[in-house]
């Protein structure tokens, strides 16, 4: 293979990765300029992504040995197509969040910590790109590390009391689901003597050692639950997600529970292969029941909730739910519509808590009750909310139908109709939660003195964001044929 | 209750683990997976293929560069989440900070502190430039050069150390880590190899060892430099955080 464009994937992950560390030295020269810079590292990594079209072979990958040295010696970056999808989503949904958080950290944010916020940014996307395309278990640990450090900080980053309490429990939870990731790889380390993906999938089927297999597949399993935020493991989550500034919300909710419930994919699909689930069963079908279980309990959860940014946290735990039942479905089908959906939710999600942030920005308004009559004021967010919604709950045309049609198939043909049935209640709920909030946003009188009657938009840097997000969404739908052939090719070659 | 069920669950998971690890291949056997697959290669060849004259210094800086550069993104990272919580200090305001160390020092401590710290900071530069052929390296210097900066805060308070190193140097100093390493991936792709190769093979095979061993170095330096300042700019911020809530003199 040759050209250039075998070295972008690397360039990608590592160029946000430098500017980071630039950030402070240039804050120490020009603090406004920072905001910028970070955008404009974030725009080269997307940019050098969007070369990549059409070279990722389809149910192939773009092998890349880092140093030169042939895996299972050095470390390889493994891009298949899901890999590279995940990739320009991360991308694609920082740059937003990014330009997002230009005027909405100003004022949420004290100048001192302002850069230390976009450094934590940068290392956060470049660290998930990374996460979603290496070929390497170890690795994995590595990029998780920076991935799960930055998200912590980011949570506490106002300083306000109840955000460093949110983010310290979400430490108490993330620290210890670190440390079994690496008790994991660690395990299987032990038993195969490699850590390259590709090299343990040709090592533990054949390899004598069954409990520590089952035991490293479980802890890592586990781990990334946690990371995930499966139900019961997402306790940490309404309080972190809801608290965070909003474009920190938008990407914890949109990318960072979704990649690691990724993790969870590679783990089953990349490592221990279709030989290996023999062993792993159990803990399948526990992830599967557990899945369903979250999409329900975050849906009724989210229906009950007062606070905006809550419910929206509530719903992530839902959609994490569907992830893990796309994934546990074992066929192409499943594993597409799981890919799909954490495209899609990423999206959509990151859309309405962009939204939730125009509302506090402009107004401080964090409860539902007080949207009612908000399209006055605010008409160009109600209707991203709602574009945004309707992905969420899954209708035609936009992107979540696709990834929940690809998500009740692959249940169906897996022979698990109840999981469908679940599927399809937790779009019911989804309804329920989001059109309570757009009756209240259009059709609801507004209370005196909420909203007045002259538009206050948020500024266009946050507008704008919102906007691409939530049509997005659209083309996604309309457009989905574009990419479902190399997704579904990309996914039997997984199993 | 609730404490004899946690204890309990604790338990039977203790349990569980043991059993898991009474199944795990013996101990320092020569005939596990681990000393047979991939090691061996390190072991026989690192001298040959890596140009490395010490094997752990290969396999991290070289073989596995990718993983180093990943870890020392999390020291970095690691700073950041500390200025992300507790604040950097304003500039020119450090002043306001003055002696937050509270315990008054006498002449004995402080002429033996004064004294005693450059050799600490010259150990450490021993420690990173010989990382390449001995037991030591990056982070082990830069963690010497913090705990020697630690030291000297404690005895002459924060003002003075600001002095010595202010938030100008630190600012520039504290990526290097990272960007030392990116810097020097960049150079494996323009010298005609993959990112983070160090043989270029661009140049001639006759150079391709001394080419390794600087690169090693200059990443170990990169490091140290970076693993320092990091630390010194994290005690600053905590310095800084607990004088905060005492009444300023």
């Amino acid at each position: 293979m040759s050209g250039a464009y075998r070295h972008f994937p690397i360039l990608m992950v590592t160029i946000p990765f430098f500017g980071a560390a630039l950030l402070p030295f240039l804050a120490y020269l020009r603090r406004k300029a920072v905001p910028w810079a970070s955008a404009f590292f974030l725009a080269i990594s997307g940019g050098l992504g969007t070369f990549l079209v059409g070279k990722i072979p389809p149910g192939g990958h773009l092998s890349y040995p880092l140093g030169g040295w042939e895996p299972p010696y050095g470390i390889e970056l493994r891009v298949d197509f899901s890999g590279y999808f995940l990739m320009m989503a991360v991308a694609g949904i920082s740059l937003a969040a990014v330009i997002y958080s230009r005027r909405y950290i100003e004022k949420e944010v004290e100048g001192g910590r302002i850069t230390a916020y976009y450094v934590l940014f940068l290392l956060m996307s470049a660290s998930m790109m990374g996460f979603v395309i290496t070929g390497d278990v170890f690795n994995l640990f590595v990029m998780m590390e920076i991935l799960s450090i930055s998200s912590y900080a980011l949570v506490a980053v106002t300083g306000n009391r109840n955000a460093v309490r949110a983010a310290f429990k979400y430490l108490l939870m993330g620290a210890p689901s670190s440390i079994m990731v690496l008790l994991g790889v660690g395990l299987l380390y032990s038993v195969t003597g490699t850590l390259n993906m590709a090299d343990l999938a040709a090592r533990v089927g054949d390899t004598g050692y069954r409990e520590v297999l089952i035991a490293s597949y479980a802890i890592l399993v586990l781990a990334f639950m946690v990371k995930a935020a499966v139900f019961p493991l997402h306790l940490w989550l309404p309080d972190a997600h809801s608290i965070a500034p909003s474009p920190i919300s938008a990407m914890l909710s949109g990318l960072v529970v979704a990649v690691s419930a990724f993790a969870v994919a590679r783990i089953t699909f990349s490592v221990f292969t279709v030989h290996a689930w023999g062993l792993v069963g159990t803990t399948l079908e526990a992830l599967a029941v557990a899945g369903a279980a979250a999409v329900l309990f975050g849906g009724i959860m989210a229906i009950y909730q007062k606070d905006f940014k809550m419910m929206i946290a509530y719903s992530t735990i839902s959609h994490m739910g569907y992830v893990v039942l796309g994934i546990t479905a074992l066929n192409p089908e499943g594993i597409t519509g799981a890919v799909y959906h954490i495209l899609d939710h990423g999206i959509a999600k990151a859309c309405l808590f962009m939204c939730a942030g125009n509302f506090i920005y402009r107004k401080g308004f964090r409860k539902i009750e007080q949207l009612k009559g908000a399209w006055r004021e605010m008409p160009w967010t109600c209707f991203a909310f709602s574009l945004a919604a309707w992905s969420i709950i899954g209708l035609p045309p936009s992107a979540g139908f696709i990834s929940k049609w690809y998500l009740v198939y692959g249940s169906v043909r897996a022979g698990k109709v109840p999981y469908a049935v679940v599927l399809l209640v937790g779009s019911i709920l989804a309804a329920v939660y989001c059109f309570r909030v757009v009756y209240y946003m259009f059709f609801q009188p507004a209370k005196e003195g909420d909203w007045g009657e002259r538009l206050s938009e948020a500024p266009a840097s946050m507008s704008v964001p919102t906007w691409a997000l939530s049509l997005a969404t659209l083309f996604f739908g309309v457009f989905s044929y574009l990419f479902l052939d190399s997704l579904l090719k990309a996914a039997a070659q997984l199993l | 209750m609730k404490r004899l069920v946690s204890l309990l669950f604790i338990g039977a998971l203790a349990l569980l683990l043991l059993y898991v690890v009474s199944k795990m291949p013996p101990m320092g056997e020569p005939t596990n997976p681990t000393m047979t697959h991939v090691v061996p290669r390190y072991l026989e060849k690192s001298e040959g293929e890596a140009h490395a004259r010490n094997v752990v210094t290969g396999v991290i800086i070289n073989y596995r560069g990718f993983d180093t550069l990943g870890e020392v993104t999390v020291i970095y990272c690691a700073l950041a989440a500390v200025l992300a919580v507790l604040g950097r200090e304003k500039r020119g305001r450090i002043r306001d900070y003055v002696e937050l160390s509270g315990i008054p020092s006498s002449v004995i401590v402080r002429t033996m502190v004064a004294l005693v710290v450059p050799f600490i900071v010259l150990f450490s530069l021993y420690v990173i430039l010989h990382g390449e052929m001995s037991p030591g390296g990056g982070f082990q210097g830069g963690a010497v050069i913090g705990a020697s900066m630690i030291i000297f805060t404690t005895v002459f308070g924060l003002h003075l150390s600001s002095v010595k190193v202010p938030l100008k140097v630190r600012a520039a100093l504290e990526g290097s880590a990272v960007i030392t390493f990116f810097l020097v991936g960049i150079a494996g792709i323009l010298g005609g190899g993959n990112f983070l190769a160090y043989a270029w093979p661009r140049v001639s095979q006759s150079l391709q060892p001394a080419l390794v061993t600087w690169l090693t170095v200059l990443v170990e330096v990169g490091i140290g430099l970076g693993g320092a300042m990091v630390f010194v700019s994290i005690l600053f911020a905590m310095v800084r955080e607990e004088g905060a809530d005492e009444p300023l003199a």
